[in-house]
């Protein structure tokens, strides 16, 4: 129970609960007006909902073993895409073509892994500017518009629609992180998952299909980046072809200040949701406290370097606890012997 | 405490108290002359490894005093230990897989300049010491596991050292890997160094070594020149209790084929082999290191997509798939415990119920968790595991509770075919006999099992019958009761003894 509190297992909620604090103090400090109101609060959710879906599926694929550099340009594809066909079959229907788009590059990036075997950081390196470049390609480098007004009014619908007095986007990233939450905690193939990543091998040779885990991984990131690439378009009712470039990284980002593993194997997609809480959080305290968003990066990538910081030594700190002795697998723990509890 | 020349290592009241209050070890004495072999013996959890570790400045001792050449000596650091001459080759021999024989063995010289042609020299030099030659340039990752652990030695002695901890270096390895090292750890006792020689191989322990101590929690309990000891008594000492071997049923030759294996071939691996188990028996298979054991056992499992021919269980055919084998009633329990079995980031319960996972599943999907735990506390019972608590991470299990839930996984479904790769490799007496005994009990049961074991002595008490391969091919057959250790190496390592011939890949 101590352990589940410590630094290394909630140390991401701890972060945004103080980032949160502090932000609160400063502003009431400087007379602004506080950071707390629901309006601020329901903007920071609302902003982050993208970031956290595609962040979400990327937990997926990291615990997986693999790694998704291209969702941001399947993103952007997703939403020229969209915007390309919307005029044409409807909203729903342009929904479905950009999904399947997304999904469609998300089977190549796992053949390629997978199936051929190249290793996943150079694959999604190389579809990450092949689908950029297919983005300029498509929309001939210039932005794309929505042109019929019903469809601009549907996508409106569907972004900006507000249930509970709360914007849809808050409530399509709830969805989400629950039901990965649930297939990741809940289901046979939420374990099998993290043993096809924590170890390949041993996984396989219990009869687990490794490969069809892995591949559908990058198949789920690509419809979650897809999906944000249809809120992206819907937010705008256009796009410009340098869309949501450079967004993979803050993607990345929210799931290494979530604690996930980039060796595979361990996860949480909630921690995830709160990583790129604390990303956005920090954008927004930027705009409140009115500092120059020269420092922003500065300072995100520190937090990012810190938290990893925290989760090396936290789990190095850990584990002469438990194994003091010989290194895993080696054949000879004290403890087996010494503490001998038959259970 | 002999009376020969001053030793080149002494311990004096050794403890280690782990900061968790286990005492790992408590109070050992034990002495290694220069030019002598020590063998140091011990069941899982005996202290051994802490021992080691404590010698090659791994970690600090609670109590007690290290002499090195008669002066009590402090290691901080492992480079202590290093420069002060003690080598320690670990099972698991860190070599970087990409460089070269060469460059591994000189890989923690000084200097700054690669002197290959110098490098070249010495190593041809050393290599003539320990009377073994490997190719120089050869990358080690293109290395056996035998030649692997001649690297570890010519490093040790690239670095000069003069005593050399070896934690069982022959463990996985089969007779003749295993005659290399004995020459190689002779020549080093010859030369005037000194080895401290873990092992479990008690006829090994026996004829390698010129000393012996046996540690049983923590403390020694035999501590003594060879000659004096025999295996009867060295078994008693680390079991420390007497060992039962229970006969084995004797087989049942009318009972059902469990399954039928016709034809099955790899390129490369395995020419096609064709065998038949029964209900109750227990297959054997003999053959040296890279005869293709293995890689029959992953070929019959489907593990090995390179693999054609049938595989029929109980009459139906398997699909060639690990997923299609397991749900059909096959079992493998791979020979690489801790990369192929175990699930690191997985509790116990969970690595124990991985592989049957539906069958403790509502509607097939959702795991039961109480389900799971009560099977996995069943199978724990059952093959008497020890571990902390089912919650404990498997990483901390001794190497025979880490094989023990390798083969648990197994009973938590419908197994009918059970293929066990060196099911006993670097585990100590008590836990092999707890192991052979479940497999005889499972055997009982009426699952077949394929046991694969490099240890001729337990294929010859526990299989029916044995097939002997070579060079990717079934060689020969023969009844165990009508064989015995010498038939099978004459048979395995070709009727030239040892030459390879090309006419034995039929």
């Amino acid at each position: 129970m101590r352990r589940m509190l410590g630094l290394r297992e909630a140390g991401v909620y701890y972060a945004l609960a103080l980032l949160v604090a502090a932000l609160t103090v400063i502003t009431a400090a400087l007379g602004r007006p506080s950071y707390l109101s629901p309006v601020n609060l329901i903007n920071i959710l609302y902003q982050t909902a993208p970031v956290a879906i595609m962040g979400v599926a990327m937990t997926v694929v990291l615990i997986t073993g693999n790694f998704d550099l291209s969702v941001a340009s399947v993103a952007a594809l997703a939403a020229a895409v969209n915007i390309l066909v919307i005029d044409h079959v409807g909203f729903w229907a342009a929904m479905g073509v950009s999904l399947a788009t997304a999904g469609a590059v998300g089977v190549l990036n796992g053949v390629m892994v997978e199936l051929v075997g190249i290793n996943a950081f150079i694959v999604t390196l190389g579809t990450l500017t092949a689908i950029r470049g297919l983005v300029l390609v498509l929309t001939d480098g210039r932005s794309l518009m929505v042109r019929t007004p019903a469809a601009l009014e549907a996508m409106t619908n569907f972004e900006s629609g507000r249930a509970a007095g709360l914007p849809l986007p808050i409530f399509y990233m709830a969805g989400f992180t629950l039901l990965a939450w649930l297939l990741l905690r809940f289901t046979t193939a939420g374990r099998r998952l993290y043993a096809a990543g924590g170890s390949p091998e041993a996984a396989r040779l219990a009869g687990i299909n490794v490969r069809g885990y892995k591949l559908g991984a990058f198949v789920l990131s690509a419809l979650a980046a897809g999906f944000a690439g249809v809120l992206y378009a819907s937010r705008f009712g256009a796009m410009n072809p340098t869309a949501l470039q450079g967004e993979e990284l803050t993607v990345i980002a929210a799931a290494i200040l979530g604690g996930t593993s980039l060796f595979g194997g361990a996860g949480s997609v909630l921690k995830t949701v709160a990583g790129a809480l604390v990303l956005y959080t920090l954008t927004n305290g930027f705009n409140v406290l009115n500092l120059g968003a020269n420092y922003q990066g500065l300072i995100e990538g520190s937090v990012l370097i810190a938290a990893a910081a925290i989760y090396t030594v936290g789990g190095r700190r850990r584990r002469p606890r438990h194994s003091a002795g010989p290194p895993p697998g080696a054949p000879d723990a004290h403890q087996a012997q010494s503490q001998p509890a038959v259970l | 405490m002999s009376s020969t020349p001053q030793p080149l290592l002494s311990l004096e009241r050794l403890g280690k108290i782990y900061p968790n209050g286990t005492a790992a070890l408590r109070g050992v004495d034990l002495s290694v002359g220069p030019g002598t072999v020590h063998g140091l013996l011990g069941a899982n959890g005996a202290g051994k490894s802490t021992l080691i570790r404590i010698l090659c400045g791994a970690t600090p001792a609670t109590t007690g005093t290290i002499r090195w050449r008669g002066a009590a000596v402090l290691w901080p650091h492992p480079a202590r230990a290093r420069a002060a001459g003690i080598a320690t080759l670990h099972q698991q021999i860190p070599l970087v897989g990409a460089l070269s024989v060469r460059e591994n063995v000189f890989l923690g010289q000084r200097g700054y300049w690669r002197r290959g042609r110098e490098e070249r020299w010495r190593l041809s030099r050393l290599m003539d010491s320990i009377g073994y030659h490997l190719p120089a340039e050869a990358p080690v990752a293109a290395l056996a596991i035998g030649e692997r652990q001649m690297v570890g030695i010519l490093q040790a002695l690239a670095a000069d050292a003069q005593l050399i901890v070896m934690d069982e270096p022959t463990a996985s390895l089969a007779a003749p890997e295993r005659q290399l090292v004995h020459r190689a750890i002779r020549r080093l006792a010859a030369e005037g160094r000194a080895v401290l020689f873990v092992t479990h191989f008690l006829d090994e322990a026996l004829a390698l070594t010129d000393a012996l101590t046996v540690l049983r929690d923590g403390a020694a309990v035999i501590s003594a020149e060879t000659a004096a000891v025999d295996e009867a008594a060295l078994a008693a000492a680390i079991a420390g209790r007497p060992i039962h071997r229970t006969a084995r049923a004797a087989a049942r030759a009318g009972a059902e084929v469990v399954a039928e294996i016709d034809g099955l071939r790899s390129r490369g691996h395995l020419a096609p082999c064709t065998l038949r188990v029964r209900a109750g028996e227990v297959l054997g298979i003999a053959g040296f290191l890279g005869s293709g054991r293995s890689e029959l056992l992953h070929a019959i499992f489907g593990a090995d997509r390179a693999a054609r021919g049938a595989v029929r269980l109980l009459g139906r055919t398997v699909p060639r798939s690990p997923g299609a084998s397991v749900r059909a009633g096959i079992a493998l329990v791979p020979e690489d415990r801790a990369a192929q079995a175990l699930v690191p980031g997985l509790p116990l319960w969970q690595n124990i119920t991985l592989a049957h996972l539906a069958r403790f599943s509502r509607w097939g999907v959702f795991p039961q968790g109480q389900l799971e735990r009560e099977a996995a506390a069943g199978a724990v019972r059952r093959l008497l595991i020890k571990a902390r608590a089912l919650d404990a991470p498997v990483g901390e299990l001794s190497g025979g509770n880490a094989q023990k839930v390798s083969i648990a996984r197994w009973l938590c479904g419908p197994t009918r075919l059970l293929l066990l790769d060196e099911p006993t490799a670097g585990i100590d007496v008590g836990a092999k006999a707890e192991i052979l005994d479940q497999v005889r009990a499972l055997a009982a049961s009426g699952v077949a099992v394929i046991l694969v074991d490099s240890e001729l002595k337990v294929l010859l008490e526990e299989a029916d019958r044995i097939l002997v391969m070579r060079e990717g091919a079934i060689v020969a057959e023969r009844l165990a009761a009508q064989t015995d250790e010498a038939e099978l190496i004459r048979l395995a390592a070709g009727a030239a003894a040892g030459l390879r011939r090309p006419e034995t890949l039929q």
